[in-house]
């Protein structure tokens, strides 16, 4: 069958929903990381498949995605950069213990 | 891997041939028909989703940089699908090439041990997992049901000499922070990671 | 004539006249009290006969100077009829008002207070004479306290109260000089203050008229409350006005014992005189009032101050219910027989005395409850003469014999101390009645007492024919001296002829020897004796125990005083020291012997005729009867003849049996005592029916108890409450500090704090610190919205595609 925008709209989604899954659920750094990568896939997948079925003779959604991506890369490595600071503070890259603001 | 691979080339390989194909001014055929198509879509959707889950419920972080690997390989898939050659090839190299070579190299610098695991209370897991199914039921159904606006594009125009050019023009401004920006997180993670004496 | 005279009106009157004997009486009542004033401040710089003449001249010489005067005015005015016109304009003045009432002062100015009044200062003075000398062997300085000029200033003082009580028109200033005179009592009687026998005596007589004191303070507030007034006079008509109406005091419901309130009102007044006059149940002060000074027994235990109590129901008798008066006359007959008694078995000749005064005092009493009004004041005036006289006799006797009082130890005094001897002779035939019956020769008691004697025995025995004989005479106004038969008042009389003003058909009172101006006396005011009379008609009868009583004690009074007489002055001496140094001082004659001749003398001829005089308008509306010695009516002609014979020997008799018993010395009278009936009376009545014992028990030691049941109540009850209380605060303190201050109000700030402390808690719990919650979180809103926002799509959806189809459908 026909392949729609549909198609890639649910599977970008279920990547985000995992995404936010990890998110939620991983106590490690660099995996609250990985789901942030999740996300921000899901959401290039999204925007570039409105590109594709949405958007006739034009690129921004590709234009957008790309820059997706690279602020993406960028902000991977500040976080790492980061998880290695708290790494560094807190001898663990535990984030439940990284819980100073805690009411 | 060895599957991802190739079947990343066989990809590669088709989608060459279609920009073949258009490079000689071809017509504006649709590329929607094929049952090859299809079962690509669908294989490609499978294994994204499967890798997506597998990110989830993996308890070691390097199998989960392994899962976050195989899923960005199948969106790189998704996006020369969708006739997007450039993003995936931009996404194969800066994501899967880059940012996740980076994620493990954080991994290796901040773990105390491999066989160290930290668990989620099994509440959470479970009070997460049901309103992220809920969340992912709403979405599914808002998707499917939503009729979008703007006509669906016949034929794919994108080619890297498209791109290039409304960077330079379009784009410029973005194209000139992100640089700038670029600079900025370089600075900064250089000054995040630098060694205390 | 001179009543038509007296018709004339008061304006005949000199008003000079008038007020020059109300002049003379407040300068006989203020002159001892200025004597007082002076020998107080002064008394130290007189010397020691000083101050005694100084006494006698300023305290008493004045007074009888202006009784005199007042007396032989007096006189004058009855003959000439305008006696009633000067005691209705007698000086009244308002002193105060209180309440609604006005208090008044005034002279009461009336032929009985003239009496009264010369007969206290003609005795006092001869009194103060004896004691000029008396006192100055008696008057040892103890702590330089026991002065001879203290005794004076005391006796001044009493002079006043007496006098002053006796012309005092207003009840209420009667009763303040009644208080003056009882304080005098207890001065005098406690004047050898260093033993412990006068002090005891004197707080014992001042007690026991204060009790009888209550008495007449409930009845004084009654008189004022009820009556309104506290004048005499005003307070007789309205009384009589109450009962005629039935209003007032006759109007309450309350009764005590079965007696009204007016009874009470009576009773109450009466209880005064109970007191002051010593009669049965408080007469227990005057025997031990003996330890006094012998001046002091005289004057103020024989004369005065025990006649004031007679003299309170004289002026009172207008507010006498017959129910009082037949209190009155049992407790008088009481009196006069338990006395009596004592008196017979009495060793000390003071005390025998005190006995017979007791005796006497009580006779007067019981005259007056029967309704001899007139017979009571004579007995009373004559007492006082020969009273007197028999205590300075005993004086002489005691002071002649260096202190010894006891007769056992005397006898054979006359040939020592022959004035002393006759004079006492002279007493003791007056008071027991001595008279050649049939004639009217005889001393005061022959009299006075047979008087009273008929009189009860009319009451006890004719009542009912007196009253039905004379119910049927009409009494009429007589011109020129005849003298009507009729000697009798009684109230029933009155109401057959309904007279207000002119209720004077007790139209008697005149007299053989000169007061021809008994009839138609105007009454001041109304006496109302019409209504008096139809209330007051069911006067009982005299029971007749009291009448043979009386009779008895007729014949026993004068065996025990020729049993003193004979045991003092006759038979062999006893005692050979005693005997030895008896004597008799001169100087000390002269008021014997004066006295001696006032009783038998002045007693009949000027003493009566004044109280019969005053008698109508003191005792208007009230039974009064009198018999006069020459004129009776028929019924009580031959009552008066029976009892002439009855009593007029008993003296005889009396005489003969005591010189019969002790005429040979103690010896039978001991043996008598031993006798196996006579011992247990013997015993009885020398422990004066064990009185003192018994007051002693229960008034004193119930006082005792009384204070320590109120100690006890004070302690345990009081002292229980006050602590509880303080208990109860300080828990209440504790519980409001502690539990309501520190639980509850702090708690109520603190659970404040605590409950803010607690929603904080709350409140924060979400703010875990922890990203991955907080991812959670929103991530649980925004699917929560979103379930929201495609519900409310949903429904939008469905009603839009109603309208759809019900648009298409039409």
């Amino acid at each position: 069958m026909e392949i729609g925008l549909a198609h890639y709209l649910v599977v970008a989604a279920v990547m985000f929903v995992a995404g936010l899954f990890t998110m939620i659920t991983k106590r490690n750094a660099i995996g609250i990381l990985i789901g942030v990568e999740l996300i921000l896939n899901s959401a290039t997948v999204n925007l570039v498949a409105f590109d594709r079925y949405q958007g006739p003779g034009r690129l921004d959604g590709q234009m957008t995605a790309l820059f997706v991506i690279v602020l993406a890369a960028a902000e991977a490595a500040l976080a790492v950069g980061i998880c290695i600071n708290v790494y560094k503070n807190l001898a663990t890259v535990d984030v439940d213990r990284a819980n100073s603001l805690k009411g | 891997m060895r599957l991802l691979a190739l079947v990343g080339g066989v990809l590669l390989l088709y989608s060459r041939s279609a920009w073949a194909a258009e490079g000689a001014g071809a017509t504006t055929k649709a590329v929607s028909g094929g049952l090859l198509e299809t079962a690509l879509f669908y294989f490609v959707a499978f294994a994204a989703v499967v890798s997506s889950l597998g990110v989830c419920v993996s308890r070691d972080i390097v199998r989960m940089a392994v899962w976050l690997f195989g899923a960005l390989g199948s969106v790189a898939v998704m996006y020369f699908l969708l006739a997007a050659n450039f993003l995936g090839a931009i996404q194969l190299i800066v994501y899967a090439g880059g940012t996740l070579i980076l994620l493990v190299f954080g991994v290796m610098l901040t773990s105390k041990s491999p066989w160290v695991k930290f668990e989620c209370p099994k509440v959470e897991f479970l009070l997460s997992g049901v309103i992220c199914a809920i969340l992912l039921a709403c979405l599914c159904i808002v998707l499917t049901e939503a009729t979008w606006a703007g006509t669906p594009q016949t034929v794919p125009g994108a080619s890297v000499a498209a791109i290039g050019k409304s960077l330079l023009t379009q784009y410029v401004v973005p194209f000139e922070i992100a640089g700038v920006l670029l600079m900025i997180v370089m600075v900064g993670a250089a000054h995040l990671a630098r060694q205390e004496d | 004539m001179w009543h038509r005279r007296l018709a004339g009106g008061p304006d005949r009157i000199d008003s000079m006249a008038q007020h020059s004997y109300e002049i003379a009486l407040s300068v006989g009542v203020f002159s001892p009290m200025v004597s007082f004033w002076i020998l107080v401040f002064f008394g130290p710089k007189f010397g020691k006969p000083a101050a005694g003449w100084f006494a006698l001249v300023l305290g008493m010489g004045v007074p009888l100077a202006c009784a005199t005067y007042v007396l032989l005015g007096w006189l004058g005015a009855m003959d000439a009829g305008q006696s009633a016109a000067l005691t209705a304009n007698a000086w009244r003045g308002q002193w105060a008002m209180l309440g609604d009432v006005a208090i008044t002062v005034g002279v009461k100015l009336d032929s009985l207070t003239v009496a009264m009044f010369f007969m206290v200062t003609f005795i006092a003075f001869w009194i103060f004479f004896f004691s000029i000398g008396y006192m100055s062997g008696h008057s040892d300085e103890v702590a330089g306290q026991r002065k001879y000029w203290r005794f004076f200033a005391y006796l001044s003082l009493f002079g006043f109260s007496m006098l002053g009580l006796v012309v005092s028109s207003s009840l209420l200033f009667l009763f303040i000089f009644w208080e003056l005179v009882g304080l005098c009592s207890y001065l005098l009687i406690g004047f050898y203050f260093d033993q412990p026998v006068p002090q005891y005596a004197g707080m014992k007589a001042f007690i026991t008229n204060r009790v009888g004191d209550f008495g007449f303070l409930i009845g004084l507030m009654l008189v004022y409350f009820y009556l309104g007034t506290v004048d005499l006079d005003e307070a007789s008509s309205r009384f009589a006005q109450q009962a005629a109406t039935g209003t007032g005091v006759f109007a309450s419901h309350f009764t005590l014992f079965g007696w009204s309130l007016a009874t009470i009102m009576g009773i109450g007044l009466f209880c005064g005189a109970m007191g002051k006059s010593a009669q049965f149940p408080l007469h227990v002060w005057l025997p031990d009032a003996m330890a006094g000074p012998t001046p002091v027994s005289a004057l103020i235990h024989a004369a005065t101050m025990v006649a004031a109590g007679v003299y309170l129901v004289a002026r009172i008798f207008r507010l006498m219910t017959p129910d009082a008066l037949m209190f009155i006359s049992l407790i008088g007959c009481l009196t006069l027989t338990l006395m009596a008694l004592i008196a017979v078995v009495q060793t000390d000749i003071k005390k025998c005395l005190a006995y017979s005064t007791l005796s006497q005092l009580g006779y007067m009493i019981f005259g007056m409850g029967c309704g001899a009004w007139i017979a009571a004041l004579f007995h009373l005036i004559t007492h006082a003469f020969f009273k007197s006289m028999l205590f300075l006799c005993s004086g002489q006797v005691i002071e002649g014999c260096h202190h010894e009082q006891d007769m056992r130890r005397m006898g054979g005094l006359w040939k020592k101390m022959p004035v002393t001897c006759a004079t006492f002779l002279v007493g003791v035939l007056a008071i027991a009645g001595a008279g050649i019956p049939g004639t009217g020769i005889g001393l005061g008691g022959f009299f006075s007492k047979d008087e009273i004697l008929a009189v009860s025995y009319a009451r006890a025995f004719e009542w009912n024919s007196v009253d039905k004989i004379e119910s049927g005479h009409h009494d009429q106004p007589d011109h020129a001296g005849v003298v009507p038969p009729r000697r009798v008042v009684l109230a029933s009389d009155l109401v057959q002829h309904g007279d207000q003003g002119r209720g004077v058909h007790d139209g008697e009172r005149s007299h053989g020897a000169n007061n021809p101006a008994a009839q138609g006396k105007e009454h001041r005011g109304t006496h109302g004796e019409t209504g008096l009379a139809t209330i007051f008609s069911n006067t009982r009868e005299l029971p007749k125990w009291m009448f043979y009583l009386a009779l008895f004690i007729a014949y026993v009074t004068p065996f025990y005083m020729m049993r003193a007489w004979w045991m003092t002055f006759m038979g062999k001496p006893r005692d050979d020291h005693v005997h030895h140094h008896a004597h008799e001082t001169p100087l000390m004659y002269i008021p014997l012997v004066v006295l001696a001749v006032g009783t038998i003398a002045a007693g009949y001829f000027l003493f009566r005729p004044l109280i019969a005089d005053a008698a109508p308008a003191a005792t208007a509306a009230a039974k009064v009867m009198a018999i006069d010695g020459e004129i009776h009516t028929e019924a009580i002609a031959s009552a008066h003849h029976y009892l002439v014979y009855a009593v007029g020997p008993a003296f005889v008799v009396g005489f003969l049996i005591a010189i019969a018993i002790y005429a040979k010395g103690l010896g039978v009278g001991e043996r008598l005592k031993r006798m196996p009936v006579l011992a247990p009376l013997h015993t009885l009545l020398e422990k004066k029916y064990f009185f003192d014992e018994i007051y002693d028990f229960v008034c004193v030691k119930g006082c005792l108890l009384v204070a320590a049941v109120a100690g006890f109540i004070d302690t345990w009850v009081v002292d229980l409450l006050v602590n509880l209380a303080a208990s109860a605060t300080e828990r209440f303190a504790a519980f409001s500090g502690l539990i309501v201050d520190n639980e509850g109000v702090d708690g109520i700030v603190n659970g404040i704090a605590k409950s803010s402390r607690d929603f904080g808690n709350v409140v924060r719990l979400p703010q875990t610190g922890r990203i991955r919650n907080y991812i959670l979180a929103a991530t649980g809103v925004a699917t929560v919205v979103f379930l929201c926002v495609l519900w409310a799509s949903s429904v939008a959806r469905e009603v839009a595609v109603a309208a759809t189809s019900a648009s298409l459908g039409r």
